[in-house]
């Protein structure tokens, strides 16, 4: 008994000299003599590049060549007067952002406050915009809390109404921003025209979205006892896998229309969806398969001694830890595929990558020295949706409690 | 009140429990029959030549040194593991290939894992309700009230939202007890259901076996906890090599064991 009181006392502190700052700073910057030389000398290079860098950003750097051609950058040739098709888009992507604050407290609040900023500087930026079309912009904020308000009403809480009205928005956006034949005001818009981050952003969206089914599909059917579905799952897993993305979507161009009707010309933007799309479910089919394959034997067989059936087994125990297990490797897909969708320019497609050449190109030769300041831009741009992503999957995976097990 | 009584009744006890406990143990039915089982891996003969007929509301513990088959038996006898050659009939039901005699076997038969195997992404609730729902097709709201009385027998009413990785072996292990008693079986296969506890909680598992059995449940249970045998079981099996040795009540096992190796086995462990 005693003892126990003795351990309940206040232990004593750890030796000064080994916490806080100065502690931090001993242990880790200048064990050694060595390694205080090394510290320092490091430490004057980063200030070097420091002081170069911030010199360049604010006092050299010309960023005009960014802001004179926000359009260009943001949606491509799209034509000037449907400009308001994607800003409603924003808008309801907006209001998603809105519910999902609601929701899902901070998480979705960083994002929502992050792109109604964005937003508000891209309105208010010096640039040739009319003023309808900054109005829009402007109204993004005001979604974002209407979002917020009607979450609660809508019955937001329950997953299945959640998955329908994502899905709905993004369908409703495609058929926006493409047009539909025969409505007035929603004429079709050439798909060559979609471009800038937004072609980006919906060959992401379309791949991230169908690769996943695909993948779980596949991985599914290489699992298979059948051995028709087996095989052809395996073939068209290593095929794919196999051959570099350039490759299979210069034969999406070139060799896939020779199977087409000879009077039907389909877009590179339809042909650069489905490659992507098919191209990463291949990569996402294995994910899944190594992350089923880590499910303990005994979940299957508690599962049968219960009398589930096999496909029971499979979709209610074996594939949801499967997937739960392999989070980070099915986000680093997605990042993988989102950066890939700047190769679509191989195809005659003009994404962001594509606009920032065309402007440091311009005949006017007027931004032909910028070419640090354009990619610097894209790289940032490229950074900001990449590190979102990473950072929700981190999010996700506390949640779930990965790795407390 | 007079509801939830009646469930009760109907639910968590076999029907003819009274009618079990009542009569002798020799005038009972046979409720597992195996004649001349076999089973190999590859070329390696895991069970040979078992036999073993065990009557509605027996409990027998089977016992014996590691690889000796005893878990590979058990196994055989909801499928898990396939029986190559002779026969198993389970409540006069053939142990077939056909899918809708497995389905009917698989119904009968409720196990306890070594390992519990709860499954880690649902909550406790979820793992006991989700066979009933998937497989019997009983309504959630059932299931749940069911599932709350079952926690309740083995204990543990208060963990029911929470989620398996938060609890402590002994309490894993009863959820997974109750998990497989949610799909009220007839018969029930404990695969040393105490060998991966540390030992304050054996007890508590052991409670919650002594309880089933006192319900009149038929129970298999592999296990080396000889006090349990003792109380509990009708006869015990010891197993050696793959072939059943030995046979009878614990009195003569522990007492006057006819073979040598029951013997010998006895005294290493006792």
């Amino acid at each position: 008994m005693s003892a126990a009181v003795t351990a309940n006392a206040t232990p004593p502190p750890p030796p000064a000299s080994t916490v806080g700052y100065i502690g931090w700073l001993r242990k880790n910057l200048f064990s050694s003599w060595f390694n205080s030389i090394v510290t320092v000398v490091l430490a004057l290079g980063l200030a070097w590049l420091a002081v170069n860098v911030v010199g360049w950003l604010i006092f050299t750097a010309d960023w005009e060549v960014i802001t004179s051609r926000v359009p260009l950058y943001l949606v491509g040739l799209y034509p000037a007067e449907e400009y308001w098709r994607p800003q409603v888009c924003v808008l309801l992507i907006s209001a998603l952002l809105g519910m999902s604050w609601r929701l899902w407290g901070s998480t979705a609040r960083v994002f929502a406050v992050g792109l109604g900023a964005v937003i508000f500087v891209i309105a208010v930026l010096p640039h040739e915009m009319a003023l309808f079309n900054r109005i829009l912009l402007l109204l993004n904020p005001v979604t974002i809390g209407l979002g917020y308000v009607a979450a609660g009403p809508l019955g937001l809480r329950r997953p299945k109404r959640i998955v329908a009205v994502s899905i709905s928005i993004v369908v409703v956006s495609m058929l926006l921003i493409q047009g539909i034949e025969g409505v007035p005001g929603l004429e079709p818009v050439n798909p060559q025209d979609i471009g800038g981050l937004m072609l980006n952003l919906l060959l992401a969206l379309f791949g991230i979205s169908m690769s996943m089914p695909i993948g779980i599909a596949l991985a599914l059917g290489r699992s298979s006892n059948l051995p028709v579905v087996k095989i052809a799952c395996i073939g068209f897993i290593e095929i794919v896998r196999g051959v570099p993305l350039i490759t299979l979507l210069f034969m999406s161009r070139h060799i896939l229309p020779l199977t087409f009707p000879e009077n039907i010309q389909v877009s590179g933007l339809y042909l650069a969806a489905i490659t992507i799309t098919l191209f990463s479910s291949a990569y996402m089919a294995e994910n899944v398969r190594g992350g089923m394959a880590a499910v303990s034997p005994g979940q299957t067989e508690a599962a049968r001694a219960l009398g589930l059936r096999g496909w029971q087994t499979t979709l209610l125990i074996t594939l949801p830890q499967g997937l739960q297990n392999i989070i980070p490797a099915i986000v680093g897909q997605f990042i993988s595929l989102f950066k890939d969708t700047s190769l679509v320019f191989f195809i005659g497609m003009l994404d962001i990558v594509e606009m920032g050449r065309s402007a440091l190109q311009d005949s006017s030769l007027a931004f032909i020295d910028n070419g640090r300041e354009v990619y610097l831009f894209i790289a940032v741009v490229f950074w900001v949706f990449t590190f979102s992503m990473s950072y929700v999957s981190r999010r996700i995976e506390r949640a779930l409690g990965v790795g407390k097990r | 009140m007079t509801e939830t009584n009646l469930m009760e009744e109907s639910v968590d006890i076999p029907a003819d429990k009274e009618t079990i406990l009542a009569r002798p143990l020799e005038e009972r039915d046979d409720i597992i029959i195996c004649e001349n089982v076999h089973k190999w891996f590859d070329d390696f003969c895991a069970v040979r030549d078992v036999s073993m007929r065990v009557k509605r509301g027996e409990v027998v513990v089977i016992f014996g040194p590691s690889g000796s088959g005893k878990s590979t038996f058990i196994r055989m006898i909801n499928r898990l593991e396939e029986h190559q050659s002779g026969r198993i009939v389970i409540d006069g039901i053939e142990m077939t290939n056909d899918a809708r005699n497995l389905d009917a076997i698989r119904r009968e038969v409720g196990m306890v894992f070594q390992q519990f195997n709860l499954f880690p992404h649902m909550t406790v609730i979820g793992n006991i309700t989700l066979a009933p729902q998937r497989v019997r097709h009983t309504p959630q709201r059932e299931a749940e009230a069911m599932a709350l009385r079952l926690l309740e027998r083995v204990g543990i009413p208060e963990q029911a939202n929470k989620y398996p990785a938060e609890l402590s072996g002994g309490q894993q292990q009863r959820v997974a007890i109750a998990r497989a008693l949610a799909m009220r079986p007839q018969i029930m296969l404990f695969d040393e259901p105490t060998s991966a506890l540390d030992p304050e909680m054996i007890k508590e598992v052991l409670d919650a076996m002594r309880e089933l059995a006192a319900t009149g449940m038929t129970m298999l249970c592999v296990t080396h906890e000889m006090g349990f045998a003792r109380e509990v079981a009708d006869r015990m099996a010891f197993f050696d090599e793959g072939a059943l040795v030995e046979l009878g009540t614990p009195e003569q096992i522990f007492n006057s064991p006819k073979e040598e190796r029951t013997q010998m086995f006895l005294d290493q462990i006792l």
